[in-house]
């Protein structure tokens, strides 16, 4: 249209410059308006495309990650059949901001009081008049009380729903479980050891199984605290292990401690003698003793004499036995009387080098090897382990250990020889028997079924036995450390015993820290006779529930150890 | 107009109705895929609601709280070792009573008899020891030990056949047939043993309980045709009225 032809019209040839130029011009913008078009189009089709795609394949806003399982805020701890040990709910919690209070402040004041009494009415009112913009009034507040306070109609008020840690079963296995603060953080035991575990949202979903089984837990923490309050003792330790995986089935720790309301317990309470506190446990070590010299050939039979005197001399010392032989014995009556002279003298032969090496081999001379973080130093005698400490740690003196040490070490001795590492996890998929460490020889652990079992049958540990279930074990009495002396005024009695000993399956220890005699003890506070019939006790009733079925016929072989057993000593410990 | 200038209304319509067929079958996605969260949530909810309840009821029934309840109320303690049984052999032991060995009863001694040719009974005068037909049945297979010996002078005249009131009496139950025998009564280790052996007959047993069974014999005599009848009670057994005493004091006993 802008081109005329030459012929008609002789235009100016800037004329006809200029038309060029606008021909140019236009087609530069075609050319960008296209472009521009072309950019547009693309992305109401990327837009286009997306809206699509969400459409047929995505998630709106509000979607959740897992909506189809609960996750709670903290992971459960439930024990091995899967009762829960500790669970998170949701409490009610009241506070307030008294900047927001807007009715009667001295009326408000008078119905906190009344409701609730930890604060007089003068101090809910100074609260109230001051310019805090936040107080809690309760944290984990009852139904009753949430409903009575929200009955008042102050807006000031704040009735709030949080997660907190609830301990259904009380104070059954508090020291395993442990506690959390109120924040949530683990504080003690389990709680604490596995934090990480049970704060993390990926894992959490997934209760934390323990080894314990609450059944066994409640028969042993009963049982212990009827022999704790009879015996008018300070504190008790027991410990139920399974001796082929080294599970611990049941570990209290007397007195009790309620979980729930844990900053209002003793530091007595608090406190776990089972794998922090350290005792010396006495004669129980014996058979350790015995069968290390077992091991090593020092011990070819049971029929094997030592020289038994009413007291022994030996390295500027004396040992002593409450009531000695005063002749020779062998050394199933030594184990059947619990002799220390006699242990004295195998303990002698064993030697220190070699009775550090095995006591390291099962653990004693390290904190004790378990998922807790409360674990105690053992105390052994250290640079001044000589030949007469070697004696004395022979016969369970001068060596402190736990009582979860102890249990492991008859786990050790009795499951044929192998060290475990005791675990408070249950034993199953992802989590197998940890490889072993061989301690004893098999033919050591076999022979010492007869000699433990004599201790119970004919020795010192008589009123331990259930009948049927073939209990075998060793007492213990060790005198308490006072003002630096050994006094026999306080004693630390224990019983280890392993079940049933014709095929050892359980390990059981169970320990009183200062037991009182009584008018039934004949004034005697020995193992003997106050933790020793307890343990008879709560075996009868523990052995049931772990599936040991009872059998008059069974025991071990005998006739390794009553050979050499002559009856004409009066019982001790 | 032709069809092809309508073809692109037709193209755009066909487009466009395709689209909206596309857009509502995603939409009716969207919606099904809402309801199902909203269940999902409701699921959710519900799993919240029964771990509070089992938490509750956890709690409320911890094991603390029943061992109190058992300390106050049930007084239920651990089984004792004699308690446990090993299998279905232990447990019917338990149903059945106590065998307590009675030193009144009969030694009773089981002989088995030679094979011999079976003698008619008319042929032959008969011997006090060839009374009894030899017959395999067990009551013939049993003899009793006594000692008896005044009994055992009286001789016997005459074959006693066994009469056939008696030979039904011993169908009955032995605590109807006992008031009738007093010796039996004395001794009663005998009872059971007499009506197992009588209907046999042999000549010994017989003149052993010659009181009582020689009345019977008066009243009523035939000759032994009738086909000889297995016993109906163990020889072996205690006695009946005992037993059956024993029975119900143990059953009382559990």
């Amino acid at each position: 249209m802008n081109a005329p032809s030459p012929a008609l019209v002789a235009q100016r040839p800037e004329r006809l410059r200029l038309v060029g130029q606008r021909r140019q011009l236009l087609a530069i913008m075609h050319q960008r308006l296209m472009f521009g078009m072309l950019v547009y189009a693309g992305i109401v089709a990327i837009i286009a495309l997306r809206i699509l795609y969400l459409a047929a394949f995505g998630d709106h806003a509000g979607r959740r990650e897992e909506l189809t399982a609960y996750v709670p805020e903290r992971g459960d701890i439930v024990d091995r059949n899967g009762d829960a040990l500790a669970r998170t709910i949701d409490a009610w919690t009241i506070a307030i901001h008294p900047t927001k209070v807007i009715g009667d402040k001295l009326a408000l004041a008078q119905r906190l009081a009344q409701l609730m009494p930890e604060y007089s009415e003068a101090q809910y009112f100074a609260l109230l008049r001051s310019n805090k913009p936040f107080f809690y009034l309760r944290r984990r507040a009852s139904p009753a009380l949430v409903e009575a306070v929200n009955a008042i109609g102050e807006p000031g008020l704040a009735i709030e729903r949080e997660p907190d840690r609830l301990y259904p079963q009380t104070s059954l296995a508090a020291h395993v479980i442990g506690y959390t603060d109120i924040d949530g953080h683990g504080m003690a035991g389990m709680e604490r050891a596995f934090d990480q575990y049970l704060s993390d949202p990926a894992t959490r979903g997934r209760p934390l199984t323990l080894s314990i089984d609450s059944r066994v837990q409640q028969a042993l923490e009963h049982e212990l605290l009827d022999a704790m309050t009879h015996f008018s003792a300070i504190g008790a330790a027991g410990v139920v292990m399974d001796v082929h995986t080294g599970e611990v089935l049941a570990m209290t720790s007397l007195p009790q401690l309620n979980p729930n309301d844990a900053g209002n317990g003793s530091p007595e309470a608090r406190f776990n003698r089972a794998t922090l506190g350290v005792y010396e446990l006495g004669s129980t070590f014996k058979p350790f003793t015995v069968a290390m010299a077992m091991d090593l050939g020092i011990v070819k039979s049971f029929g094997q004499i030592y020289n038994c005197p009413d007291e022994l001399h030996v390295y500027g010392h004396v040992v002593h036995d409450t009531e000695p032989y005063g002749r020779q014995c062998s050394v199933a009556e030594i184990m059947k009387a619990s002799s220390n002279i006699g242990t004295a003298q195998i303990a002698d032969q064993v030697g220190a080098d070699r009775q550090k090496a095995f006591l390291k081999k099962m653990g004693f001379l390290d904190p004790v090897n378990v998922e807790l973080k409360e674990r105690g130093r053992t105390l052994t005698p250290g640079s001044r382990w000589g030949p007469f400490e070697t004696m004395t740690v022979g016969f369970g003196h001068g060596i402190a250990v736990t009582p979860l040490h102890l249990a492991t070490g008859y786990a050790t001795l009795f499951n044929g020889g192998v060290y475990h590492p005791a675990t408070l996890l249950k034993i199953g998929p992802g989590h197998p028997v940890p490889q072993g460490v061989r301690v004893f020889t098999e033919d050591t652990s076999y022979k010492m079924r007869s000699l433990i079992r004599l201790v119970v049958l004919k020795g010192t540990g008589r009123k331990a036995d259930a009948p049927g279930y073939r209990v075998g074990g060793k007492t213990g009495t060790a005198e308490k450390l006072a003002n630096g002396h050994y006094t026999s005024a306080a004693v630390v009695t224990s019983f280890a015993g392993v079940f049933p000993m014709d095929d050892p399956r359980y390990v059981m220890v169970m320990m009183l820290d200062d037991p009182k005699p009584t008018k039934e003890t004949y004034g005697f506070h020995t193992a003997a006779w106050n933790i020793g019939p307890a343990f008879g006790v709560a075996v009868a009733r523990i052995a049931p529930l772990l599936g040991v079925q009872p059998d008059m016929q069974r025991e071990p072989d005998m006739s390794l150890v009553l050979p050499y057993v002559r009856d004409d000593q009066p019982k001790k410990d | 107009m032709s069809s092809r200038s309508f073809h692109s209304v037709f193209m755009v319509a066909s487009c466009a109705a395709a689209a909206l067929g596309c857009y509502l079958v995603s939409l009716r996605v969207a919606s099904e895929r809402a309801q199902l969260e909203g269940v999902e949530t409701k699921i959710v909810l519900a799993q919240r609601d029964l771990r509070v309840l089992q938490t509750e009821i956890g709690t409320r029934g911890r094991l603390s709280q029943l061992e109190r309840w058992n300390a106050g109320a049930f007084a239920l303690s651990a089984p004792s070792a004699g308690q446990f049984l090993r299998g279905g052999f232990e447990l019917a032991r338990l149903a059945q009573p106590e065998r307590n060995v009675d030193f009144q009863a009969p030694v009773v001694l089981a002989s088995a008899p030679a094979p011999a040719e079976p003698k008619p009974l008319s042929t032959g005068p008969e011997t006090d020891d060839a009374a009894a037909p030899p017959s395999n049945t067990p009551s013939s297979l049993l003899h009793q030990a006594s000692l008896k010996t005044e009994t055992r002078e009286v001789p016997a005249r005459t074959v006693v056949t066994l009469p056939q009131t008696i030979a039904k009496s011993t169908d009955k139950p032995v605590s109807a047939a006992k008031p009738a025998h007093k010796q039996s009564m004395e001794k009663p280790g005998l009872a059971a043993a007499h009506q197992a052996v009588k209907k046999a007959a042999p000549k010994a047993v017989m003149a052993a309980t010659k009181k009582s069974v020689d009345k019977a014999v008066g009243t009523s005599a035939r000759p032994m045709t009738k086909p000889v009848r297995l016993a109906k009670l163990d020889p072996l057994a205690p006695l009946p009225g005992r037993h059956s005493g024993n029975t119900r004091e143990s059953a009382a006993e559990r």
